[in-house]
């Protein structure tokens, strides 16, 4: 009860005052705009935004970035699924399904259904956040450090590789390829060079935000440009059919499993929102019924995945301001804005500046409920997008991408690696291989050895320590087990028969 | 082909296999270990090929599998000995741009205005030879012509190549009427302009040669 009634105090300090209100909706369209334009993402938003929060209160401040992240998860979803480039890591697999539903003629179902899901795993999120902040992250926090967060990237790894590629192997290698170019640059114990080729440049590594516009931005173009010149190119259908809202009930376990999975990923310092929507993705994938006809247009795709990614913007406030630590790149941001007003986040947060919070909490809650209504709108005209040729949108798309990748360090190297991982895209696609496992190893690829490094220095080397932990040992059997699985499937399992393989 | 990477990786290891102090499996142990995962599932797929020719595993999920650039390619028929020695030829023309204008420039002991005059002159006969091979190879055009653009980026700038470089991804998706072309384009660069230089100030490469610098500096002038 105490914390409905902080939350109505919050809600009447938000909405009673018009500077508050102004920052608030600014924050929502900014977010939303932003986290749909391809590389420059809510982060660059928040960037240019953060030496400007030394002029606000601390109250807008934090509330500004907070809005930012909730929308800004939302807004990329929209071109993943409208033309296969993630606004942000966290939307990837938002256009696995969500793409293929756009050339089937289900843009606006496939929108539809992000918009919705994206607030409903927001709300929920933030209404869990407000009950439970100061529990949730007494226990994970404590239970889990390193080994425990290298044991969830191993689970990670093992699910994903089922997911995207024409066989089992070619999963493992899609997943490999990424976790060696996440090698490329400083060991992270001991800061040597490592694939540097001596050139400076693959000192820093290869940035991430390149490298998933050009396996799926660009690799997409290409493949589009193959389709012209045999003329198989078909034009996307144009469909404002929104899903209804039995189709939205039909899927309420998936709803209820990606919140469960956003909220938890959220929490964990470092993880946040992309593993999120990978493994609310790929459990989707594993408990379908149907689970072949996930990649080629499948509802619950994008629902799993948006619901999952907007789900963890709420739990990784926990950490935030329970603790004083940022789970991801804009919550470091949101430290940032509290030493600015010479405060630290923390549990004295809650003590000295309870409003700050409540207030923050409610701009969140009022945040994710902006989505659905103005998330409507939204989609109404953009999905018009489809309507322009696409000889006229291929460069549009392309220089967005440029300038996308351009932006991020202000290399051009940068756009150099962003058309040449379009271009190994493009073949590696049509010999079945998954970019979208690419794209994971290379994400996952530097928290997996960071933490592993940690892990085993903590355990003074042993590796039977991780028997000691059990969410750690559990995570890790589980792990084997489905790698087992999919060894045992393609080793043992008869195969089903096909044209080509007729049974006598 | 991916154990002659795997071979090429484990080797090029040895260039930084130093000890760390507090870390006792060093720098090596990470990218070895995902070498070796990566020689096991080089080995399984070889397996896999065998066996099954290339049929797909039945219980993998296939969002690659059915993403139509298998297809694609097969209907283009983009698979032969011909087709990708024939891409491999233009994908070398980035790549040679970004090299031959330093070998000259040494070569010649260039220094000022002749090394801009080199670059130019280079970047003229890589465009004809680009021209001239890509009418019998659109889609090896098509992979060439963006990373072609990002190579000459630093050199004769954004603002003075985006244009171009519209057009041209215009024409290798087939559009040929002239006037939709220079429209689209100038609307595209001019949208794109507003947002990214005049309201989100973002600096993008002006180049660093003339006259390109100053057609850059020009316009980042007039924008802002």
């Amino acid at each position: 009860m105490d914390a409905f009634n902080n939350f109505v105090t919050g809600s009447i300090s938000l909405f009673s005052d018009p500077l508050g209100i102004l920052i608030f909706f600014g924050g929502v369209i900014g977010g939303m705009l932003f986290g749909a334009i391809p590389g420059v993402s809510m982060l660059t938003l928040a960037a240019i935004l953060l030496p400007f929060t030394a002029h606000l209160s601390p109250v807008h401040g934090i509330m500004l970035f907070s809005v930012i992240y909730c929308t800004g998860v939302y807004g990329g979803a929209i071109t993943a699924i409208l033309f296969n480039i993630p606004g942000a890591p966290e939307n990837a697999p938002t256009a696995f399904d969500g793409y293929p539903m756009t050339q089937k003629g289900q843009a606006g179902k496939a929108v539809g259904a992000a918009v919705m899901c994206s607030a409903l795993g927001g709300v929920t999120s933030t209404i869990i956040m407000m009950a439970a902040t100061a529990p949730i992250a007494d226990w994970a926090i404590s239970a889990f450090g390193p080994p425990e967060i290298f044991a969830l990237v191993f689970f990670g790894l093992a699910v994903a590789a089922s997911v995207g590629a024409k066989t089992f192997w070619k999963g493992w290698l899609s997943i490999l390829i990424g976790l060696m170019v996440a090698v490329v640059g400083l060991d992270p114990v001991g800061g040597i060079e490592r694939y540097d080729f001596d050139m400076p440049y693959l000192l820093a590594g290869i940035h991430f935000i390149p490298t998933i516009l050009g396996f799926f931005a660009v690799s997409e173009i290409f493949v589009q440009a193959e389709k012209k010149v045999k003329g198989a190119y078909k034009a996307p259908k144009i469909s404002i059919a929104f899903p209804t809202l039995g189709e939205l009930i039909a899927h309420k376990f998936a709803i209820v499993r990606s919140i469960v999975i956003g909220f938890f990923c959220g929490i964990l310092p470092g993880i946040g929102a992309t593993l999120a929507a990978f493994m609310g993705y790929n459990e989707a994938v594993r408990w379908s019924k149907t689970p072949k006809e996930f990649g080629k247009g499948k509802l619950e795709g994008v629902i799993s995945s948006e619901t999952a990614n907007n789900a963890a913007t709420g739990a990784a406030m926990i950490p935030l301001l329970a603790l004083g630590l940022p789970g991801g790149a804009l919550t470091a941001m949101m430290v940032g804005v509290f030493q600015m007003h010479d405060m630290e986040p923390g549990p004295l947060v809650f003590i000295n500046s309870g409003d700050l919070v409540w207030v923050v909490f409610a701009a969140m809650f009022y945040a994710n409920v902006s989505i659905l209504l103005i998330g409507w709108l939204e989609t109404k005209t953009i999905i018009n997008l489809l309507r322009i040729p696409f000889q006229f949108l291929a460069p549009m798309i392309l220089l967005l991408a440029t300038v996308g990748a351009y932006a991020v360090r202000g290399l051009t190297i940068d756009v150099i690696v962003m058309f040449l991982a379009g271009v190994v895209g493009f073949f590696l696609r049509r010999s079945g291989y998954s970019v979208a496992g690419i794209v994971l190893g290379l994400i996952l690829g530097k928290i997996g050895e960071q933490t592993f490094a940690q892990a085993m220095q903590m355990l003074h080397f042993e590796w039977s320590g991780f028997f000691d932990r059990p969410i750690a040992l559990g995570l890790l059997v589980v792990g084997v087990l489905t790698l087992m699985g999919s060894i045992y499937g393609e080793f043992f399992k008869k195969k089903p028969p096909t044209a080509e393989t007729p049974v006598s | 082909m991916w154990l002659g990477l795997c071979l090429f990786l484990f080797i090029y290891s040895f260039e930084f296999n130093q000890g760390i102090e507090i870390y006792k499996f060093g720098a090596t142990a990470w990218p070895r270990a995902i070498i070796l995962l990566m020689a096991i599932a080089a080995l399984g797929q070889l397996y896999h090929h065998w066996k099954l020719g290339d049929q797909a595993t039945s219980q993998i999920i296939s969002a690659a599998v059915d993403d139509g650039a298998e297809e694609a390619a097969h209907e283009a028929h983009h698979e032969g000995l011909k087709w990708y020695a024939s891409t491999l030829g233009l994908l070398i023309i980035p790549f040679a741009y970004m090299r031959v204008p330093d070998w000259i420039t040494a070569l010649v002991s260039a220094e000022g205005t002749s090394v801009h005059v080199i670059r130019i002159i280079c970047a003229a006969i890589l465009i004809g030879i680009f021209i001239y091979t890509m009418r019998r190879n659109i889609t090896g055009a098509m992979l060439t012509l963006p990373l072609f653009f990002a190579a000459m980026l630093e050199d004769m700038g954004f603002y003075s190549l985006a244009p171009f470089f519209i057009i041209g991804v215009m024409f290798m998706f087939g559009e040929r009427r002239a006037k939709p072309m220079v429209l689209i384009a100038a609307l595209i660069f001019g949208l794109l302009m507003l947002l990214f230089v005049k309201i989100l100030y973002v600096g993008l490469p002006v180049g660093n040669i003339h006259p390109f610098y100053d057609i850059g500096s020009w316009a980042v002038t007039i924008l802002q």
